[in-house]
């Protein structure tokens, strides 16, 4: 549904995004994750038509985004970082005025404002000035805008920021229940938010790839299971363990950590027991995306 | 056709639910007040030549200021993401502003037949030379929007557009007298670009059409410099 070659993108001497390379099916909701300035808002704009890239090719719902833009635009619904709203005008007249960019009027441009006003639970807010509404209810009616055509694709930058958690969860759900008949591609640098959503990540840095798949994939490459263990009264415990047919490698230490494709643990209990020794503790440790995004980005506390 | 259409709607409502609109029509009325009630007292004829004369140069400064928001506030606000990712050319974008703030120059205008109505009413003015000196400010109207337009293509400050309008247009009126110092061969050439010798026929009751192509060629370089503009900004 999207497929992005070699795209690369500068801005004089600049090199916003270089040499990306992935594509999302249809159906799939992709996370697009990355430290800020990473280059995922150039991306989003290259992807939607509003930029066009230096290098490489983009192709969005069988149209090339260059050749093809006006196609292109057609078919995706778009967020952009800050929603577009028109501060003077109230939300019915702006959801109107972009329904009838996109080419509904009429009774139909009523029905189809009705329809996303209720998804996004703006319902009852028709003649509120955008300009008066709080950042979460802006978002929302971003939301509504993009949603307005039913696009097959959603290009969403950011969708859940400003929000308060109730609605966090009410767009989350919104986004769950798209999946399967749109194709959806999110930014966010909220991670437990793309692990509850998204089936596929990219995750980009300094305007690169540093991994894509599908998500347990990545989060696995970068920062494996491991098993720590911690036992009392031993000598050479790290040793002993290593030596185990199941361990594939060892990091010794006051825990030791085990890294292993099978589950390590009865033959490391059956070890213990058999040496004497007192095990405190011994535990499976699956790492969260956050500590794979900060395994492939690198910089803790960012960027 | 259609989104012109839809620009020009938006664009009228984002007009009239702000003060803007308010604010322009009562100043550009008090100022062509002012030039009407000078114009007859001085002369002491019935006809508008004096204010016509002078609110062309009037819209110098009040057009920029009427089409600063247009361009300069998209940017700004991050609606022109949402215009340059919908289905719609830059070209209909560029038209629907323009129509919509040559629509509020028409408001304007309208405003101002209060004066021939108290000409009528006090003496016998001349219908024709006061429809053409009409057909004449719209077309001022016409290419001076257009150049706001640009101007506020070209920024996303709104002020800052307002006055490089301004400034862009001066040098058009300027050069109409500058024969003092370039001497009259050099003034002959320089009345072909400068703005009131084309609008003098007009005031006359004469409609010459070197005069509407005049206008008609001003309004259209500006249309295209703004649609270039929006072109190349995509690509920085």
């Amino acid at each position: 549904m999207i497929e992005v070659r070699n795209l690369t993108k500068r801005y004089g001497p600049f090199t916003a995004v270089q040499e990306l390379d992935f594509r999302v099916d249809e159906g799939q909701i992709l996370g697009f994750i990355g430290p800020n300035g990473a280059g995922k808002t150039t991306t989003m704009r290259i992807l939607t038509g509003f930029l066009p890239a230096t290098e490489g090719t983009a192709v969005v719902a069988g149209h090339d985004v260059f050749d093809e833009g006006m196609q292109v635009k057609r078919k995706v619904g778009y967020l952009p970082e800050t929603p577009p709203l028109y501060r003077e005008l109230t939300v019915g007249n702006y959801l109107r005025f972009v329904a009838e960019l996109r080419g509904i009027t009429g009774s139909e441009a009523d029905r189809r404002i009705g329809e996303v006003m209720e998804r996004v639970g703006l319902r009852g807010w028709e003649r509120r000035i955008t300009g008066s509404l709080s950042k979460g209810y802006r978002q929302r009616v971003g939301l509504a805008q993009a949603l307005i055509r039913d696009p097959p694709v959603l290009i969403l930058d950011e969708p859940t920021s400003g929000l308060d958690p109730a609605q966090v969860v009410g767009v989350r759900s919104l986004i769950e229940d798209l999946a399967g008949d749109h194709t959806v591609i999110l930014s966010t640098h909220i991670l437990r938010e793309v692990e509850a959503l998204c089936s596929h990540v990219v995750v980009i840095d300094q305007g690169r790839i540093a991994a894509k798949g599908r998500m347990e994939e990545v989060r696995q490459e970068a920062a494996p299971t491991h098993y720590r263990v911690e036992v009392r009264g031993g000598e050479g415990v790290a040793q002993a363990i290593g030596a185990l047919d199941v361990v594939e490698q060892v990091d010794p230490g006051e825990v030791v950590v085990v890294r292993s494709g099978t589950d390590p643990r009865p033959a490391i209990a059956r070890l213990v027991a058999d040496k004497g020794w007192d095990l405190v503790s011994l535990e499976r440790v699956v790492p969260s995306l956050e500590d794979a995004f900060l395994a492939l980005v690198g910089r803790e506390g960012g960027a | 056709m259609r989104t012109v259409w839809t620009i020009f709607k938006k664009e009228l409502r984002v007009y009239f639910v702000s003060p803007l609109a308010y604010v322009f029509l009562g100043v550009f009325l008090l100022i062509a007040g002012m030039f009407f009630y000078l114009g007859v007292a001085l002369t002491g004829e019935a006809s508008l030549r004096v204010m016509l004369g002078n609110l062309a140069i009037a819209l110098i400064f009040v057009l920029p200021m009427l089409t600063m928001r247009h361009f300069a506030e998209e940017q700004k606000s991050g609606t022109f993401e949402l215009l340059m990712t919908s289905p719609v050319s830059p070209v209909s974008l560029i038209l629907g502003k323009w129509a919509a703030s040559l629509f509020m120059c028409v408001l304007m205008l309208a405003g101002t037949l209060l004066f021939p109505a108290i000409l009528a009413y006090y003496g016998d003015p001349d219908w024709g030379v006061i429809a053409t000196s009409y057909l004449g400010l719209f077309l001022v109207c016409a290419a001076f929007c257009a150049t706001g337009l640009f101007a506020s293509s070209l920024t996303n400050d709104q002020v800052a557009a307002g006055m490089a309008g301004i400034v862009m247009l001066l040098p058009f009126w300027m050069v109409g007298s500058a024969g003092a110092v370039v001497g009259e061969r050099a003034q002959a050439i320089l009345d072909q670009v400068a703005l009131l010798p084309h609008l003098r026929g007009f005031t006359k009751g004469v409609i010459d059409s070197a005069d509407v192509l005049y206008f008609v060629a001003f309004a259209f370089v500006f249309l295209f410099l703004t649609y270039r503009t929006l072109e190349s900004r995509r690509w920085r």
